[in-house]
């Protein structure tokens, strides 16, 4: 079983994770981190069966949980279950924003849909592979993508044209041809921007459109959060890659999975602060100090 | 007084004797009298005796002395005569006496002898009053019944009404005419019963002259019985001896035969052993297990004061007799369509209260060639978890653990190649269940409820044991035997091949793998697959109950470096693609073809695994060692990138799953 994404509850007490079987399953947070807690809290309070492929995007909005799987978006009520069918054919990352959905696709194209009437309302076409995935940056409010084509693409989401093209296998520091130049991992931060993937994890400046620091990690990244000071990513190898802004490394933190798809981290709920992350394994791994891991959660 | 005697001579002369007969004279004289005289007499006797010493002294004349002399004289002899008469009064006194006597001592005896009859005569009548007549005690029916039922000639009412005397023997006369008759019948019955008797004799010489001559029929209608397939006289002599088995083997002996004539006619059941043991055990069970206790404290006893050295041989047979088999045993053939035949001996022991089992395997063609398949039909182990779980190391009966205590045997497994298996599902088909109770009763309907699956079950094994067999010997000729009805599941070309298949102990596959899946009933084997450079090594874990459960393959693959399913995310997706997708691996029911599926679709995903690996770099190497010839819809997916193992038939591409 490989964990492929993660999302946390709006009100931060549960944990929903999704897997390659197209399975679903719920934690309790709040059950794990008692001082109580025993083998049983580590185990899902709830676990369905949402999809034919695999879960590889969930997304959680203050009401609904979002799943992508084999062609179709799901939305839970995080009280009931609701379906929205979509027929596209691939999807692999949702995002969302004032009530319409991004959607990155598997016809190389970004879709934004109106959450409440259901309607697509554009398309945003310019990549040449499918898209790996989307980001979001809120205050000018552009959509960055990444995909297979080892192209990153900056959008105006008012005007849902093209903005800029950043060829990342392109620039030495960062390319990795034994690898390839595929994208999988995106993140921003106002100003800063993270990518990685074929290419090692690099750091760049938006305005400059440079890259300013690269992190010599071995694998391949594929989920990377700005979190405080520190830049935190997994990827390829059993660890969580602490880094700093500066390029280096920080601090390798092992865990039990091979290697890991994804990184979650709790923001929302200060009682239960924790950072989840889950890969090639049945088991998610919970931290509740960054440092170290403190137990697991069995899928 | 002189009485005359008429005395005759032979001159017949009478002559007259005279005879004096002074007694007579006694009757005329007077006692008195002739006291006074002999008074007087002596007195002047003793007046001359003075007289004549008186002249005698004064020396008198002798004639007068001689006076006195004569008159002394005279008075002497009266004194004489009265003494005479004295003696002969007293004589006479006496006889009178005497003879007065003598009528009184007759008339005392007459007297006496009356008296005597008269107390016989008392006694007669008291014992005549007495006497219990013997009619008494025959009990007579009674009066009014009497004066019913008897004819008038017996019965004499004018007469026996008056007098009860006549009337009891009338009674007496009626009972007698009464038991005369009924003797009389019961001669004739005796008579007829005897007829009768004789005629059962002869018609029984009749019958067992009749059984030589049946025998010879049976005989004859062997062939015929064995032509029509309805064995009559099997199945009796098996009845017959089936009397003398132990309940549980019964209980399995009626089910299995039951079950082979209604659901499965390859089943056959047949008893083996010593009968005559079996009728020896059966006669004193309980006699031969108290001698036994008893034996045993007394031998025990008398060890422990003689010798201490042989307490471990009397150990030893304490053992033995508490694992004693029953002499009978069953055997159960299983009979496949390919002609191959699995035996099983059942049986049953009788102190424990468990059965066992030992297998044999017999099959149409000689199975040599294949050597990893070794272990595959071994006897020990071929019946090893027919049900989940069920080993069949340790006896499931929790009493036995007491009874092993008691003659040190620790772990029933040591005897278990000697005894035989005592799985679980043996117990439940002889109708033995073992509750955490201890309650232990022969059930019939738990026999039957297990039976049918147990069957399926074992043919089941029996055949994929089989099956594995073949295919092992053509694994190890690096053919992977694909069936034709499994084609489709993968593509034309595989350029992959086998080139090793051999066995692995437990150990080795632990420095392999550690996996809470396996444990030690298992059987685990190495498979090799190269292409060009590249080698796959295959750890595969067979489980007793396969097919039911799925064999498991754990990879790594040695290609510019060493990658395992632990650190490989597409190696781990391989293994899935082998381990997880049993509907479509399985092929057509029974499922046999499920290890070959797995290996060829092993085959494959190294395929696709090695012509993929290529396509990720810009091709800026040089010739690729695998060309591309799968068509693939895309080669990487996801974040993890994994490679499109799923095969679509067809079509004929490789998708993701």
């Amino acid at each position: 079983m490989s964990v492929f994404s993660q999302s946390f509850s709006p009100c931060g007490r549960f944990l929903a994770a999704g897997n390659n079987y197209g399975e679903i399953a719920l934690f309790s947070l709040s059950a794990a981190l008692s001082p109580d807690a025993s083998e049983g809290s580590q185990k899902p309070i709830l676990n369905f069966t949402a999809h034919d492929g695999p879960v590889f995007s969930l997304l959680s909005t203050d009401t609904h949980l979002l799943s992508a799987g084999n062609g179709e978006i799901s939305a839970w009520s995080w009280a009931e279950l609701i379906k929205k069918f979509i027929d596209l054919m691939l999807f692999f990352s949702i995002f969302s924003q004032d009530n319409s959905l991004i959607v990155g696709g598997g016809d190389n194209n970004i879709h934004i849909m109106d959450m409440e009437t259901g309607i697509f309302k554009s398309v945003l076409k310019g990549h040449t592979d499918y898209i790996h995935c989307l980001c979001f940056k809120e205050r000018e409010e552009e959509i960055l993508s990444g995909g297979e084509d080892g192209a990153v693409r900056i959008w105006d989401s008012r005007t849902n044209r093209p903005v800029h093209c950043i060829e990342v296998f392109k620039y030495e520091e960062c390319a990795r041809p034994q690898f390839g130049k595929w994208i999988s991992c995106l993140a921003t931060d106002s100003d800063w921007m993270l990518c990685g993937g074929g290419p090692s994890l690099s750091l760049w400046h938006l305005r400059s459109m440079s890259p300013t620091s690269v992190f010599p990690l071995p694998g391949c990244q594929r989920e990377a959060v700005f979190h405080q000071d520190l830049i935190m990513s997994v990827g390829e190898g059993p660890y969580v890659s602490h880094c700093l802004h500066g390029g280096t490394v920080k601090a390798q933190i092992p865990c039990t999975p091979s290697s890991l798809n994804t990184l979650a981290l709790n923001l929302k709920n200060t009682e239960h602060r924790v950072m989840t992350v889950g890969g090639s394994s049945h088991q998610i791994d919970v931290f509740t100090n960054f440092s170290y891991r403190a137990f697991s959660l069995s899928f | 007084m002189l009485f005359c005697l008429k005395v005759k001579k032979n001159n017949s002369e009478l002559h007259e004797v005279r005879v004096y007969n002074e007694e007579v004279e006694l009757e005329d004289r007077d006692p008195q009298q002739d006291y006074m005289l002999y008074k007087d007499t002596c007195a002047d006797l003793a007046k001359l005796m003075a007289e004549i010493q008186e002249l005698k002294s004064s020396g008198a004349k002798s004639v007068e002395i001689e006076e006195r002399h004569r008159q002394c004289s005279v008075h002497f002899i009266t004194l004489k005569k009265l003494n005479r008469l004295a003696h002969m009064r007293l004589k006479k006194g006496r006889d009178q006496t005497h003879e007065a006597k003598q009528r009184v001592d007759v008339l005392h005896l007459q007297l006496q002898n009356l008296l005597y009859e008269v107390m016989h005569l008392q006694k007669e009548i008291s014992k005549c009053l007495e006497f219990k007549s013997q009619h008494e005690e025959i009990e007579l029916v009674s009066e009014e019944e009497f004066f019913q039922e008897a004819p008038a000639e017996i019965s004499r009412p004018h007469v026996t009404r008056d007098d009860n005397h006549q009337l009891t023997l009338a009674r007496l006369d009626w009972e007698l005419e009464q038991r005369k008759r009924l003797a009389e019948q019961y001669k004739m019955s005796l008579a007829r019963k005897e007829k009768i008797q004789k005629a059962i004799e002869q018609k029984r010489e009749y019958l067992s002259s009749l059984q030589p001559g049946l025998q010879n029929i049976m005989q004859a209608s062997l062939p015929v019985q064995e032509y029509l397939s309805m064995p009559f006289e099997q199945m009796q002599k098996q009845a017959e001896v089936a009397r003398h088995l132990p309940p549980p083997l019964y209980v399995l002996l009626v089910q299995a035969a039951a079950y082979g004539q209604a659901c499965d006619k390859t089943l056959s059941v047949n008893i083996s052993g010593d009968v005559d043991e079996a009728k020896a055990l059966s006669r004193r069970p309980e006699d031969s297990q108290e001698d036994e206790s008893d034996s045993d404290a007394e031998e025990e006893q008398q060890n422990t004061k003689r010798r201490r050295a042989t307490v471990g041989v009397q150990l030893e047979d304490k053992r033995k007799a508490m694992l004693r088999r029953h002499p009978l045993s069953l055997c159960v053939d299983l009979k496949c369509k390919d002609g191959s035949v699995l035996h099983l001996f059942f049986y049953y022991l009788m102190n424990l209260n468990i059965l066992t089992v030992k297998t044999k395997v017999s099959t149409a063609t000689d199975l040599s060639g294949a050597v990893s398949a070794g272990e595959l039909l071994n006897s020990e182990s071929l019946l090893n978890c027919l049900y989940a779980s069920d080993h069949g190391k340790e006896t499931p009966n929790p009493a036995n653990r007491y009874q092993f205590d008691k003659v040190g045997i620790t772990t029933f497994a040591d005897y278990v190649s000697d005894l035989g298996h005592p799985y679980v599902w043996v117990q439940k088909l002889g109708g033995l269940q073992f509750s955490s109770d201890g309650a232990q009763n022969v059930i019939f309907a738990l026999s039957a409820s297990h039976m049918e699956k147990t069957m399926k079950l074992l043919r089941g094994r029996l055949q994929a044991r089989l099956a594995l067999h073949k295919q092992f010997s053509s694994l190890e000729h690096s053919i992977i035997p694909v069936s034709s009805e499994c084609q489709h599941l993968f593509p034309a070309k595989v350029v992959s091949g086998l080139t090793r298949w051999t066995m692995m102990s437990y150990q080795e596959f632990t420095h392999v793998l550690k996996a809470g899946l396996v444990c030690e009933t298992d059987l685990f084997f190495m498979a090799v697959v190269e292409r060009g450079t590249a080698r796959l090594l295959a750890a595969v874990v067979l489980n007793p109950r396969y097919p039911e459960v799925m064999p498991l393959f754990s990879l790594s693959l040695h290609w510019k470096g060493e990658r395992s399913g632990r650190t490989e995310d597409n190696l781990r997706a391989m293994e899935s693609e082998v381990n997880v997708f049993r509907a479509e691996l399985q092929g057509p029911r029974p499922g046999l073809q499920l290890l070959t599926n797995q290996i060829q679709r092993l085959c494959v995903c190294l395929d696709v695994y090695l012509e993929t690996e290529s396509q990720v770099c810009d091709g800026s190497e040089g010739p690729r060692e695998f060309p591309r010839e799968k068509m693939c819809l895309r080669t990487a997916r996801g974040p993890s990138r994994l490679k499109p193992f799923k095969y679509n038939h067809p079509q004929g591409f490789f998708s993701h799953r």
